[in-house]
């Protein structure tokens, strides 16, 4: 019972109400835009928070985090594509694309898990939000790279060379980097870690008293985009549903061992790397992919990334990576 | 009685991830100017809401004399075959003042 009360918590119930207003049917919609509004509100509002704790944090750790975050950032999109070709339901430009997703990370997610335990009353470090800054490029690299990769042995076995955007390379890094969502988690944390504390607490009424209202409006829309996307669940098909639930849980177990035993934090702060390992990102990747490997299909890894793995987490990935964090802590 | 002359609009349906590229190719092709416009509606790539980064498309507008057009249907031509999604029509219009889509954008 106290699993499921840990999950009667504003946010995750205005989710399901936006997937109870999409299988109804109702004709609830946001006004156009409000849902990028919200999330750069979030983004900014994270940030300056999480900036002005580190702004106290020790340099090492904070390096450790980041080091572990790209190392993670490489590694989950390779285990993924190896996972999802092994399926062999997917082509390996559509596993590329759809690994690129499950090495990213999702804000949302993150942020949900951060009312989870604020709900519950567990400290947690920052580090972890610095990880999500960092967390959110290397995927997309790495997903270009298995792209290039694989139209590269496409054509060496015969087939007609692929036109895919393999001259792109280097402009797609650099988006990678400079994405929109990762300035502003990075710029705003910056920002919070070097403003005076004064100047900080007047912004608390922006950053810290509406936040969770404001988040609980971003997760009853991505509610409805989630439960939009049950629909097409058909055409992903069971082995790659699977995939989706699959992934988050190898992601999250490998979080919880660098969380813990590799980084050293509490509960609190092992929990958010193992969510972090196990998000799919729906933000930065889709527009990347997009972009780098256009003959890969969006239903798939949009289908996947919202429609399975971003419910999976918010209702029972979050109290099971908290679960397994309680688990590694008590080991030592 | 006003003097019209004969000019091509070549629009563009297709993902808001790709305005950037859009952009360039018209102007190196010299047009006059162009028109982007967010869109939302379904297809081949399923329903496009608008509400969300990866969720839009947008609708470019482009006038050009005639004999600038094969270039950038050439343009179009290799985003799709590099795999996106884009569609393209072209119509015959009449505009006044056709100086004005003479002159190519300043880069």
């Amino acid at each position: 019972m106290s699993q499921i009360s840990n999950l009667l918590i504003p946010a995750v119930l205005f989710f399901a109400l936006g997937i109870l207003a999409r299988l109804i049917k109702s004709d609830l919609r946001f006004p156009p835009d409000l849902a990028k509004i919200l999330s750069i509100y979030l983004l900014v509002s994270i940030g300056l928070h999480g900036g002005f704790e580190l702004g106290k944090a020790e340099l090492g750790t904070a390096l450790a985090s980041v080091l572990w975050a790209l190392a993670l950032g490489f590694l989950l999109p390779l285990a993924g594509f190896a996972l999802l070709i092994a399926t062999r339901r997917v082509d390996p430009l559509n596993a590329a694309a759809i690994a690129a997703h499950y090495g990213s990370v999702s804000a949302g997610t993150f942020l949900t898990a951060i009312a989870y335990l604020g709900n519950q009353g567990i400290e947690y470090e920052r580090y972890p939000l610095i990880m999500l800054a960092v967390m959110e490029s290397p995927a997309i690299v790495v997903g270009l790279l298995l792209a290039t990769w694989s139209r590269g042995r496409a054509a060496t076995a015969g087939g007609a060379p692929s036109a895919g955007g393999n001259a792109h390379l280097g402009e797609i890094v650099r988006e990678a980097f400079t994405n929109g969502s990762v300035v502003l988690l990075i710029g705003s944390l910056l920002i919070g870690a070097l403003a005076s504390e004064k100047s900080v607490e007047a912004l608390h009424p922006f950053t810290t008293d509406i936040f969770m209202g404001m988040l609980c409006l971003f997760l009853l829309e991505m509610g409805m985009e989630a439960g939009h996307r049950f629909g097409d669940f058909r055409r992903v098909g069971l082995v790659l549903g699977a995939f989706g639930l699959l992934m988050p849980l190898l992601g999250g177990l490998v979080g919880v061992v660098v969380g813990h035993f590799a980084l050293g934090f509490g509960v609190g702060g092992t929990t958010l790397v193992a969510v972090l390992g196990a998000s799919a990102s729906y933000i930065a990747v889709p527009p990347a992919m997009r972009l780098a490997i256009p003959e890969a299909n969006p239903s798939f890894y949009l289908t996947l990334a919202l429609g399975v793995t971003f419910p999976f987490n918010v209702v029972v990935g979050i109290p099971l990576y908290h679960r397994l964090a309680e688990a590694a802590v008590g080991a030592g | 009685m006003h003097q019209l002359h004969p000019e091509k609009l070549i629009t563009v349906v297709t993902s808001e991830v790709l305005e950037d590229r859009l952009v360039a190719l018209v102007r190196n092709r010299g047009a006059s100017g162009y028109t982007l416009l967010r869109a939302r509606g379904a297809g081949s790539e399923g329903r496009q809401s608008g509400m969300l980064w990866f969720d839009s498309n947008l609708l470019l507008k482009v006038i050009l004399p005639p004999e600038r057009l094969p270039g950038l249907l050439d343009d179009f031509s290799a985003l799709i075959a590099k795999g996106h999604h884009l569609t393209v029509f072209v119509s015959d219009v009449a505009v006044l003042s056709h100086e004005k889509f003479e002159r190519p954008l300043a880069p």
